[in-house]
This record gives C-alpha cells, structure tokens and sequence, in this order.
C-alpha cells in the first residue's frame, strides 16, 4: 500500500495543484478581455467602454458584394449577421481577402460604425476540400 | 511540368521551405542522437577493457546489455 | 518486474529499432508522395493546404509528447520509479523539436493564408507557452543535477504544462482566434476531405515511427550511461 513517504509526496503535489490553480483563475479573470483576438460588430456596438478613437481588432465575414475598390482604398462592409461595420483600407490585402470569407481587420475606430483599418488579416475557417468538392457543394445548394 | 510542381501555384516557397526545415531538422536530431550513442558505447568499451579479465569476463556472461553493445560494437570494426 | 530489467529492455529496443529502420523509409516515402504529389488542392488555400501534412502531425507529436512526459514525471515523483524519468529524459527534446517545428511551419503557411507569421491569439500563444516548458523542463535537466530538487521543479512544471494542454485544444472554442477551430475531432465527422486525410495519416505515421526511433536511440544511450557508472560493481 502507500507508505508514508508517497504520502507526504502526494500531499506536496496536490498543495502544488491547488496553488497553480488558484493562480490561473486569478491571471483569467484579469486577462479575460485581452484573451479574446478580436470583437465582433455587435460586441462593439453593445459595449460602452469601447472608446472612439482607439486601436481595436474586430473580426466578422465579409458581407458579399459590399467591396469597394479604386486605386486608393478599398472599402467594405464587415458583418457578423446582425450588426454592420464599415472599413476603409489601403493597401494591399491577403490573397485569401474575398467576399463571404472571415477577416480580421485592426485600425482605428472612427464611430460605432466606421473603422480606418490599418491592417487586415484573412481568416478562414476548418474546412478543407479539393475545388470539385466545392463546386458539386455548391450546385446542391442551389 | 516540373517548374509547375516547384512553383506550387505560387506558393512553393512557403510550402518547400516548412517540407524543407522538417527535414533538416529532424536529419539533424537523428545525426545527434546516433553520435551520442556511438560515443558512449565506443567509452563504454573502453572502460569494460580497463577491467581485469577475470571481472570482465564473468559480467559480459551476465549482463544482456554488454552483450548487446559489444555485438554492435564488433559490428563497426 | 524481471521484464522490465535493463537487459531484456535493451533486447526489445535494438528489435524495434532494426523493425523501423526497414519499414521507416517506405512508408515515409509513400506519404510524402501524397502529400506533395497526389492530394488534391484546397479550393480556397490553393497548394498551401500541404503545408498542413506536417504542421497538424507536428503539433500533435508536441502536444502528445509533453502530456506523457508531464504525467510520467509526476507518477516518478510520487512512486520514484527510474525506468519513468530514463524516458521523460529521452522524449523531451523529440517534443521540444516537434513543438518548434509547428510554430515555424505554421508560421510558414499563416503568411499566405492569414497575410501575416505571428499573431498574438489564444491558440498561438499557448502553443508557444508550451515551447516555453520544453525549454524550461530541458534546462532543469541540465542546471539541476541534484536528486532532492529536480524531481520537485519538474513535477511542479508539469502540473503548470498540462494546464495548459487542454487550453492549446480548447482555445480556439472558447475564445475569438485567428487559428480556425479544429478540423477533426474526438467525435463526430472532421471536416477535411478524405482525399486529404490520407497523405495527414500517412505523414502522422511517418513522423511518429521517427520520434520512436530517436525515442528508443536516446533511451538506449541513458541505459548505457547507467551501465558505465555500475561497470565496477557488477
């Protein structure tokens, strides 16, 4: 059976756990809103201690025919289906960038609803297929 | 149609160069390991000739582990 | 316990390793074929999707490393049992080095896909926290030859580690990540096509029949090193 000795060990380890655990619930609670990458439209929208003016990543899709481009900026309408943002950008974006595809785009909010984005990054989601795959999910669709 | 295959769309570089460290790295791990093998072995030999005959003799009989090395060492030489 | 004495071990490991010196090169080459060559394209990500072949096994190989590491050495602490903290010894740096190389190739495939190689979210920073006990838990093998204390601050670094395993999984479930959530799953259907998951297999079974290999080299030579320092009490 256990002797002694693995039992004082035993007890170290779970004072170890105990501590390490209260540590990191304390970390979480502090860090909690810096974990999250990016906010959503409708986050932004809701959230009153969200200043204008001020560095802020939002993530959502990108609304299907609502880019905009001239040899200056591009401009698009970034959706998470329920609230709207619009984002001007120029420079050039990833070549994952499309219509109905996730993006992250980090700038400057300049009202609840308008965003200079400074940078924009493709996000795309688990799915991986060959193009054939896609094209026959596509057809049934329709 | 080779020059299509490396250029990998237009992605080669990224798709060649992580193939590419994946398998220095590894080639590089296994280098390491076989050479800190060898060389422990190669000491171990040494060290089992240092002893008297008599010692030596009775404990290669009974240790499967000498016996192992000394085979793999006999092999290289 | 006979079974488990050095030189029946060391019987067993010069069998496996000659078993997968002749099988290693085979399959690894039939899985690099599909790979590069056979798998088809993804019709979003175009041929970065290969990428994926070793980056997926690569984090896994981490991953799965430093939990049987974590575990083995708090079960050696407690039950002191030498054989465990022989093969923590020889796993850690195989993980360490399959930890760095998913960050770098994930690194590698982030910029054409995402448009930039390092982003400060929740999957990529746990998984670099994990490199970061690699490095601890192989430096404390170095600095801290003393018996009383070493057991101790790698128990401790395990608990801390394993905390962090199912945060590197569920991060990109819980919180808002660039890192797309995981494509398989323990249950129900992965979403990649099955076109693909063959060559993902293939080179899982490749590069785990690898870190056996250095697994089983490395374990050899600690054994030696014991043998060497007993020679004369034999």
């Amino acid at each position: 059976m256990l002797t002694k000795k693995i039992k004082t060990r035993l007890s170290f380890l779970i004072s170890i756990i105990l501590i390490t655990l209260c540590f990191l619930i304390f970390i979480y609670f502090n860090l909690k809103q810096n974990i999250l990458y990016f906010k959503t439209p409708s986050e932004i929208f809701i959230n009153n201690q969200i200043k204008e003016n001020s560095m802020i990543r939002v993530g959502g899709m990108v609304k299907k025919d609502s880019i905009r481009q001239n040899n200056k900026e591009i401009r698009f309408i970034l959706t998470d289906y329920k609230k709207e943002l619009i984002v001007v950008y120029s420079g050039t974006v990833p070549n994952l960038f499309s219509e109905e595809q996730g993006a992250v785009v980090e700038g400057v909010l300049n009202d609840k609803k308008y965003l200079i984005a400074d940078r924009i990054l493709a996000k795309h989601d688990e799915n991986y297929m060959p193009p054939q795959m896609k094209k026959i999910l596509k057809e049934n669709a329709k | 149609m080779i020059i299509e295959f490396l250029q990998m769309g237009g992605y080669g570089f990224f798709v060649w160069a992580s193939f590419f460290i994946v398998t220095v790295s590894c080639l590089f791990l296994y280098y390491r390991a076989r050479k800190t093998l060898k060389k422990y072995e190669k000491e171990f030999v040494k060290e089992l000739e240092s002893l008297p005959i008599k010692h030596k003799k009775r404990i290669t009989k009974s240790s499967k582990v000498i016996g192992s090395i000394l085979a793999s060492q006999n092999k290289l030489s | 316990m006979d079974l488990f004495s050095f030189g029946n071990v060391i019987v067993y490991v010069n069998k496996l390793i000659k078993f997968i010196n002749s099988i290693f090169f085979v399959i690894l080459i039939i899985g690099l074929s599909f790979a590069l060559i056979f798998s088809p394209v993804d019709y979003l990500q175009g041929d970065t999707v290969r990428i994926m072949y070793v980056h997926v096994p690569s984090a896994w190989i981490g991953i799965s490393i430093f939990s049987l590491i974590a575990i083995s050495s708090i079960l050696n602490f407690v039950f002191k049992i030498k054989n465990l903290f022989l093969i923590v010894k020889s796993l850690a740096p195989i993980g360490l080095l399959f930890t760095c190389l998913s960050i770098v190739t994930g690194s590698l495939w982030g910029k054409p896909t995402w448009g930039t190689w390092w982003a400060w979210d929740a999957r990529l920073t746990s998984m670099f926290m994990l490199m970061v006990f690699y490095i601890l838990f192989i430096f404390s093998f170095k600095y801290f030859k003393n018996k009383e204390y070493l057991p101790k601050i790698l128990t401790a670094l395990s608990i801390l580690g394993i905390i962090n395993i199912p945060i590197i999984k569920y991060s990109v479930e819980w919180w808002s990540t660039l890192h797309q959530p995981a494509s398989i799953k323990f249950t129900g259907t992965s979403s990649i096509h099955s076109s693909m998951l063959i060559p993902l297999f293939l080179m899982l079974l490749a590069l785990l029949l690898y870190c056996a290999l250095i697994f089983l080299m490395k374990y050899k030579t600690e054994i030696i090193k014991i043998k060497k320092q007993n020679i004369k009490r034999l």
